[in-house]
């Protein structure tokens, strides 16, 4: 596998409102390449919204998000940057249900034009990282809550990401279970040097991480260490 | 891709079975429709060379050939014309045997060419002995009819005098009697239905057309098939049907199967926002639905090509109508059918793809 350098991420002063709701106000943050940063805060403070805006899944209503200096949203084909810069991972897996772990690997892999044998190289691999090669060909029910989680991971891997973002990833796991999947993407992050923004409500996550922060009612509230530090 | 489109079929079986049944409705229609209009076609091309003749001479502007009139002393005047070597009245009964409505009795001049191009199998000639009539061996196979034997038309009895082959499929599926008797069956004395002719050699038949229509005012001259089906007021209306009903068949098919597949774009909002959250493109995405409505499409019209050749036979033949029309199977007809069924799916592909293209990843993420 080869070794992905980290994105340089720069959110300027975003907004975003969905109705008369407001999800982020004028939220400032720069995530450095290879950097692991965690945010934590209650329910509706924004979290997934700036995950959201940083990978490209929505526009932001005023200020910029910059990915190594290149604003997502101005790009021709903002789902391009999303093949070839950012890795999802969600508190629910997403797996398809009809489609075997493997398959599941080799979707974004479809979606960038991959041909057949690489795709399946490519996901076995993956597999074989999270430590589920034995389970390539079971379909996500035959499987485990982690297991699932874990070949999420391997998905959000398959166009080797510089840019890892992950939405609560153990929010319906076990607390063992959620321990193995952080450890994984922990591990992946020292080994790919990629850069990792996870949100959790686990405080630990926030020990592991080279920076936390907090979120309060759309505004970044805390930072531990501070940034520049 | 195509795993995936399979994948996507296969998984919602009974929803994609639904689907196709509804293309293949409108697919087989089509094909039975357009198999009966070749079937008309040929057809016409049996009763445009009755007898062995070049050309047939009919009534002007009539629903159908088959009810032309024309008056006797036709005959005598265009024997006359430079180019027509021999001519000879018809006149045509249909719907009047009893037993077989489909066939057709001609009634024909007993010395006249078309009389004498029948060629005895069994039996002798009827001539113009009263009550007296000669079987194609079609009809007589059919009837179960032999020389001595006897058949009713329009409620008269008529004893066999033989039994014929010509090699043309109307008049081996009717029957021959006297001119002038059936003018009397008929109420059509001093008249027949049309005047078949053969030409003199060297002329074509298109220049003795014109020259007869041009000599003798509110006359026809049919000299091919197609001509045949357009001089008929009827077959244009079942041709301009067909289209009606081809395009029809488009519309709600189209809109059946975007239907279908937006109430499936809805349910599956989440699945295709993740696939645009990994990167899939908008034109990738909607190449997917574009492509299972494709293959709903296919699947729908293969069912349909079946189902229009086997069923129209089976139609025909529970209706009893194979002697005036029987279904023709081209590569030309299926292609036409099979076309209408890829641009079903195309069509109704379309909006539900677009509608895709429009989503946005969050959105599309939050319907799941």
């Amino acid at each position: 596998m080869n070794a992905p350098s980290g994105a340089d991420v720069v959110v300027d002063d975003v907004s975003k409102s969905f109705g008369r709701i407001a999800a982020l106000r004028g939220v400032s943050l720069r995530l450095k390449p290879g950097e692991a940063v965690a945010m934590a805060g209650r329910s509706g403070s924004g979290k997934s919204t700036l995950l959201a805006l940083i990978g490209g899944l929505e526009r932001p209503d005023t200020g910029r998000v910059l990915i190594d200096g290149q604003p997502i949203w101005a790009q021709p084909r903002p789902a391009r940057a999303r093949r070839e810069v950012v890795g999802f991972v969600f508190q629910r897996h997403l797996l398809l249900g009809a489609l075997s772990a493997r398959a599941n690997v080799e979707v974004p892999l479809i979606g960038a034009g991959a041909h057949r044998a690489a795709r399946h190289e490519r996901a076995m691999s993956l597999l074989e990282e999270v430590g589920l090669a034995d389970r390539a060909e079971h379909l996500p029910s035959e499987l485990s809550g982690g297991e699932r989680q874990r070949v999420a991971v391997a998905r959000a891997l398959a166009n080797e990401p510089r840019l890892l973002l992950a939405d609560e990833p153990t929010g319906a796991l076990d607390s063992v279970t959620s321990e193995r999947v952080f450890d994984l993407l922990f591990r992946l992050r020292d080994r790919l040097g990629m850069t990792l923004f996870v949100v959790s409500y686990d405080r630990s996550v926030g020990d592991r991480a080279d920076r936390a922060i907090t979120l309060t009612d759309g505004q970044i509230d805390s930072e531990h260490p501070p940034a520049g530090r | 891709m195509l795993a995936i489109i399979s994948t996507n079929l296969t998984r919602r079986a009974a929803r994609t079975v639904l689907t196709a049944s509804g293309i293949a409705v409108g697919v087989a229609t089509i094909v039975a429709l357009l198999s009966f209009t070749q079937g008309l076609r040929e057809t016409a091309a049996g009763l445009v060379h009755l007898g062995g003749s070049d050309l047939g001479v009919f009534q002007a502007n009539v629903a159908d050939p088959t009810a032309s009139i024309l008056p006797e002393a036709m005959v005598g005047r265009l024997a006359a014309q430079p180019q027509i070597a021999r001519a000879t009245p018809l006149l045509l009964l249909v719907e009047a045997v009893r037993g077989d409505p489909s066939a057709i009795v001609f009634g024909a001049d007993p010395r006249g060419f078309f009389t004498a191009s029948l060629v005895l199998t069994a039996g002798r000639r009827a001539g113009a002995t009263p009550g007296r009539i000669m079987v194609g061996e079609r009809l007589a196979a059919k009837l179960k009819l032999r020389v001595g034997g006897s058949v009713t038309v329009k409620g008269r009895s008529y004893t066999v005098a033989g039994i014929y082959h010509s090699g043309i499929f109307f008049e081996d599926y009717g029957a021959v009697m006297d001119l002038a008797q059936a003018q009397t069956l008929s109420g059509h004395a001093g008249e027949e239905t049309d005047v078949v002719v053969r030409l003199t050699e060297g002329t074509r038949a298109a220049d003795a057309a014109k020259a007869i229509e041009r000599a003798f005012s509110g006359v026809q001259v049919i000299t091919d098939p197609q001509q045949a089906l357009r001089a008929g007021a009827n077959s244009t209306l079942i041709s301009k049907a067909i289209l009606v009903i081809v395009v029809i068949a488009l519309i709600v098919g189209s809109i059946s199967v975007a239907n279908t597949m937006a109430m499936s774009i809805m349910e599956r909002q989440g699945e295709l926002g993740l696939l645009s959250t990994v990167g899939w493109s908008p034109t990738r995405i909607a190449l997917l639905i574009l492509g299972e409505g494709v293959a709903v499409s296919l699947l729908g019209a293969a069912a349909g090509l079946l189902v229009g050749v086997l069923g129209g036979r089976l139609l025909v033949s529970a209706l009893g109508v194979s002697a005036y029309v029987s279904p023709s199977i081209t590569a030309w007809g299926l292609g036409r059918g099979l076309l209408v069924g890829v641009a079903i799916g195309v069509l109704g592909g379309i909006y539900p793809a677009w509608r895709v293209t429009r989503m946005t990843p969050l959105r599309a993420l939050a319907g799941t």
